[in-house]
């Protein structure tokens, strides 16, 4: 090749004596590489914050949740459907390691003093706690003891412990729910947010206090299992089906009166709400490099117009079209490949900048940097080959003769 | 430099040139042969229109005729493509230009070194050719100077050293002292003659009888046909120095 050196040093003078039109022209390889590292960013870290949240909040979790059917069932309304013997048959399944029956109040007003706060009370087990992956941030979780003795005990979600007892150890302090008082006796640790609930506004009261005292009854309307591996979740679900639709007696043809769902599936059901806002900015973001490389393409022409003399006394003195058309080539390829190294900056940049001011989670992979740079090259390569072709093909009088 | 002396190196047999566009042909050249042979100075001349432009694009591998035998010495070049002719062009021909044509914003040594880094010379081999060249033309001390910081004798003399810095087998002038005051004009013929008592062949395109007489013979063109080939007895080159 004839001297790689040489053509770098004609490219970065030919982009130095027109640096600003150079500068403008990249600006669209510039945008369109900055978007897609911005978008791969923020879309890796999504996928990872979805890979925490599922070890944070438990995984192969299925939730089972009881529908009151007003038509042709056994059950009545205060049944709240998932009975002690449906929970118990189903614990003995093989692929379900863990269940625990729950009952939730999902809007309550609670009070601690003067301090009150709508919240979602969780009457649980110590079970629930292990299934759900219940951490403690102070104080102590719910004991089989605490279920056994009938102790008027609750642990606090961050966001009722905020609320009740505003700069104080809500430790010890008493919380009023209906006519019952309960002692704090834990906080438990951030948990976040599942799809749109926010899993910190939470309250939790033992079990048999919920059903027998403040509702009445033995039964729950939720249950939460613990499938032993994620391959068993489908078969768990209908494993759970036939025990309850065979305990519960429904007809044939009678809708069933309760529904499961998987955790991890709500979850990237959540994430992929995003995934249409995702395809959206990468479209952008390769619009963005379209065109910049059809400003490349127009400024290599402008370029190849201009220097149309030059090109001739190159020519002249025995460059071939093969070297005429690598010329122009490679200074496309620069002018792309330094809009492409300042689109990788300005895209970190732009992914520092979303992780402190949205708050969001983002992952900067080493691949996608690549990827970003080699699409870069490519545009240069792409987009300044037909200007590079048409500088070859110049016929040397005419060119010598331009003026 | 430009072989043996009397080997012919240029050889032009039948050569005819036709111009086509649209519906209108031009007949530039019409059956013209020529031999030049090595030592030679040759000042081609005619009226605009006569075909001498035309003719130095074919002799310099620029052009293609459309129909006849362009030998180079002993090798036939009217056939080939454009990257052979690439090639000839930067191995065996030097061209001078009456607007001198350097690469702008490029340095006199650039400007010279250029025709080396497309014949694939090594860089280090580069450099003493150069200066050596620049040295020939008396531009020793403008080698890191652009186009624009010199005049227009000294450009068209970093433009022969750019020429002769192949050490070709002919120089092509075109108008060479076109631009130039009669004192640049003077040095830069003078310049040429010393080439050519060195050895080189030379084929030079000019409207002047007096820059013409500096030749060793002239070729006239009209309408595309050579009317008059004779040498000069006494070249006053010669006699100048």
């Amino acid at each position: 090749m004839t001297a790689a050196l040489e053509h770098w040093r004609i490219a970065t003078a030919a982009l130095k004596a027109n640096w600003f039109r150079a500068i403008l022209t990249a600006l669209g390889v510039v945008i369109g590489v900055a978007s897609l590292i911005a978008v791969t960013a923020v879309s890796a870290g999504a996928s990872a914050d979805v890979a925490a949240s599922i070890r944070r909040l438990g995984a192969n979790v299925v939730g089972v949740d009881g529908e009151y059917i007003s038509v042709g069932t056994r059950q009545s309304a205060t049944d709240r459907t998932i009975t002690p013997g449906d929970v118990a048959e189903i614990a003995k399944l093989p692929m379900i390691s863990l269940a625990a029956p729950h009952q939730d109040v999902e809007s309550l007003v609670v009070s601690a003093g003067r301090f009150r706060t709508n919240t979602w009370l969780v009457g649980m087990t110590p079970t629930y706690a292990q299934i759900y992956n219940q951490r403690i941030a102070r104080g102590r979780a719910i004991t089989e003891n605490d279920i056994s003795f009938g102790r008027d005990v609750i642990v606090l979600g961050l966001v009722p412990a905020a609320r009740l007892f505003p700069g104080r150890d809500p430790i010890g302090g008493t919380v009023r729910v209906g006519s019952h008082e309960f002692e704090v006796i834990g906080i438990q640790a951030r948990r976040g947010q599942l799809a749109d609930e926010n899993l910190d506004n939470r309250i939790f009261l033992p079990l048999p206090i919920v059903t027998r005292v403040l509702l009445g009854g033995l039964n729950t309307v939720h249950m939460a299992v613990r499938v032993t591996s994620e391959s068993e979740i489908e078969t768990a679900q209908d494993a759970m089906s036939e025990i309850l639709i065979r305990r519960h007696a429904l007809p044939a043809g009678y809708p069933e009166d309760f529904s499961t769902q998987d955790q991890a599936s709500v979850l990237k059901e959540a994430q992929s709400a995003t995934t249409t806002f995702k395809a959206l900015t990468f479209a952008l973001g390769g619009i963005a490099l379209l065109v910049g490389g059809i400003g490349i393409m127009n400024m290599m022409l402008v370029s190849v117009h201009e220097r149309t003399r030059e090109i001739g006394i190159r020519k002249s003195v025995g460059a071939s079209p093969r070297v005429v058309q690598a010329q122009f080539l490679i200074e496309a390829i620069v002018l792309s490949t330094l809009g492409g190294i300042a689109g990788v900056l300005a895209g970190i940049g732009a992914v520092y900048l979303i992780g402190t001011i949205a708050g969001w989670q983002t992952l900067i992979g080493v691949p996608s940097l690549v990827i970003a740079f080699a699409v870069a090259l490519a545009i240069g390569l792409i987009f300044g080959y037909y200007p590079a072709r048409r500088a070859s093909r110049l016929d040397p009088i005419a060119a010598l003769r331009y003026e | 430099m430009g072989g043996d002396a009397g080997a012919s190196v240029i050889e032009l047999t039948d050569v005819s040139k036709v111009y086509a566009s649209g519906e209108l042909s031009v007949e530039a050249l019409r059956s013209v042969s020529v031999v030049i042979r090595g030592g030679e100075f040759v000042a081609i001349m005619g009226p605009s229109g006569s075909g001498k432009t035309t003719l130095l694009a074919i002799l310099g591998c620029l052009d293609r005729p459309t129909s006849g035998s362009y030998k180079l010495v002993g090798e036939e070049v009217s056939t080939l493509d454009e990257t052979h002719r690439a090639r000839v062009r930067g191995g065996r021909i030097g061209f001078v230009f009456q607007a001198y044509n350097l690469l702008p914003r490029t340095t006199a040594y650039r400007n010279v070194e250029l025709p080396l880094v497309y014949a694939h010379v090594p860089a280090r081999e580069r450099r003493p050719r150069v200066l050596a060249a620049l040295a020939d033309v008396g531009l020793s001390d403008r080698i890191d100077h652009l186009p624009t910081q010199l005049s227009g004798g000294q450009q068209q003399r970093v433009a022969i050293a750019r020429a002769l810095v192949i050490k070709p087998s002919v120089l092509l002038l075109d108008e060479p002292t076109g631009n130039l005051d009669s004192k640049s004009e003077e040095e830069i013929l003078t310049m040429l003659g010393h080439a050519n008592l060195a050895g080189a062949t030379l084929a030079m395109v000019t409207h002047s009888e007096e820059v013409a007489q500096h030749a060793s013979r002239i070729v006239r063109l009209a309408d595309g046909v050579i009317v008059s080939d004779e040498p000069i007895e006494r070249p006053i080159a010669v006699g100048a120095r």
